[in-house]
């Protein structure tokens, strides 16, 4: 299996710092890495956090943000070559990452692994997505050129989440045979789905 | 059950209150008064015109100058039989023919003093094979929200991203075409196409299951 760690210089010196990080202070900061992996445009940690990291870890500025980038750099490979818990470990090691933070890697990716790639697997580059559906079902009684009428009526609304995070709706209506047309097209697009499976 | 009865069928016609209303609108009263004086064959060639408007079609401007040119009664008058007929016509279409039926028909004709021959006329504009276009036309003319035009979409398979070696991931790319002339296109991630998918196939029951309902079924 590929993820290649390959000992750089910088990759040296950052499995050297987190070597020296407190044990029981790790887990938590690979958790809230692991669990931002997935997000582009957030990092991992606020400018506030950062600082109070520095503190907590009681590291240089640079140094720190060697240590996020880095730990960041190898669940996103992790990720990206699907790698599996042992191979991860076996690799960690070959960077000369101390025993005890290998198995808090491991640890971390085998629970945490797979939800991280099907989270980067929904992750999507088309700026319009349908997010939610809404339906209302009318029965129209009457209108100006006729009356005593029972005709049903269908109100879809469909929700498009934009680029830009506001959202767009798209309101139709449907007689039943407009509807049953457009059930149909919904079958086929289906069976397409269920063919790939 | 017991309904309010509104009409009482087969009763007297006083009991029921005549399809044009309670109060007969001027434009048939106008009418009235001409038709005697408007030949069959004329009173025939205005039915048509209106029974078409109905049905969606233009009356070019000219018709009724050449008819007047045609049968010699003036433009005027022909014009208040015309549209006398269209409110005849109009009050007539405005109920199911379940709810008005030919009889109940025919009998608010008399009452009107509708002459018979002319009766025969307007009961085959209502009753005719014609009805049926002239409820699709009706129907068609309502207000209404955008349909859905055109749907089309296609199926994509993600290989793999800049995240993911290997995604094999399926979207869904789609575009509606609205009857307001918008097009919409968007994507469908897997998950919201089940819930998509899903919705609609309850709305569709829902539907069905109104449409089954006792309630629909009584003709009132």
């Amino acid at each position: 299996m590929a993820l290649i760690l390959t000992e750089t210089a910088s990759i040296k010196k950052a499995v050297g710092l987190i070597n020296e990080i407190d044990s029981s202070k790790f887990p938590r900061l690979l958790q809230r890495i692991i669990q931002k992996l997935h997000l582009r445009d957030e990092l991992s940690f606020t400018e506030d956090e950062e600082e109070k990291l520095e503190d907590a870890l009681g590291m240089q500025r640079n140094d720190l943000e060697l240590v996020l980038e880095t730990t960041a750099f190898i669940l996103e490979q992790a990720a990206y070559h699907l790698t599996k818990p042992a191979n991860l470990s076996q690799q960690l090691q070959s960077i000369h990452l101390a025993e005890e933070k290998v198995s808090l890697f491991t640890k971390a990716w085998t629970s945490l692994g797979k939800d991280v790639v099907e989270k980067l697997r929904k992750r999507t580059l088309s700026p319009n997505q349908l997010t939610d559906v809404n339906w209302r079902l009318n029965l129209q009684m009457s209108q100006q050129n006729q009356t005593k009428l029972k005709m049903p009526n269908a109100m879809l609304e469909l929700g498009i989440t934009t680029d830009h995070g506001d959202k767009d709706r798209i309101r139709m209506e449907f007689t039943h045979e407009e509807l049953f047309a457009f059930y149909n097209q919904l079958e086929t697009v289906q069976g397409q789905l269920d063919s790939l499976s | 059950m017991a309904l309010p009865s509104v009409g009482n069928p087969g009763g007297f016609a006083g009991d029921r209150t005549l399809f044009v209303g309670a109060k007969v609108p001027q434009e048939i009263k106008s009418m009235l008064k001409l038709l005697k004086s408007t030949d069959k064959s004329t009173f025939r060639e205005l039915l048509k015109a209106s029974v078409s408007s109905f049905e969606g079609a233009i009356i070019d401007e000219d018709f009724i100058p050449n008819l007047s040119n045609e049968c010699g009664q003036s433009s005027d008058a022909l014009s208040i039989v015309y549209s006398g007929i269209l409110t005849l016509l109009r009050a007539a279409y405005r109920l199911p023919q379940t709810s008005l039926k030919q009889e109940l028909f025919k009998a608010d004709l008399s009452e009107l003093k509708i002459p018979p021959e002319y009766a025969t006329d307007f009961a085959s504009a209502v009753y005719g094979p014609k009805r049926a276009a002239i409820n699709d036309a009706l129907e068609k003319g309502r207000v209404r929200f955008p349909k859905l035009d055109n749907f089309r979409w296609r199926v994509d398979v993600a290989i793999s991203t800049s995240a993911l070696s290997r995604s094999l991931e399926p979207t869904i790319m789609a575009e509606m075409t609205l009857s307001d002339g918008k097009v919409h296109s968007f994507e469908i991630p897997v998950s919201k196409f089940h819930e998509l998918r899903y919705n609609v196939a309850s709305l569709m029951k829902e539907m069905e299951d109104l449409e089954k309902k006792n309630i629909l079924k009584i003709q009132d």
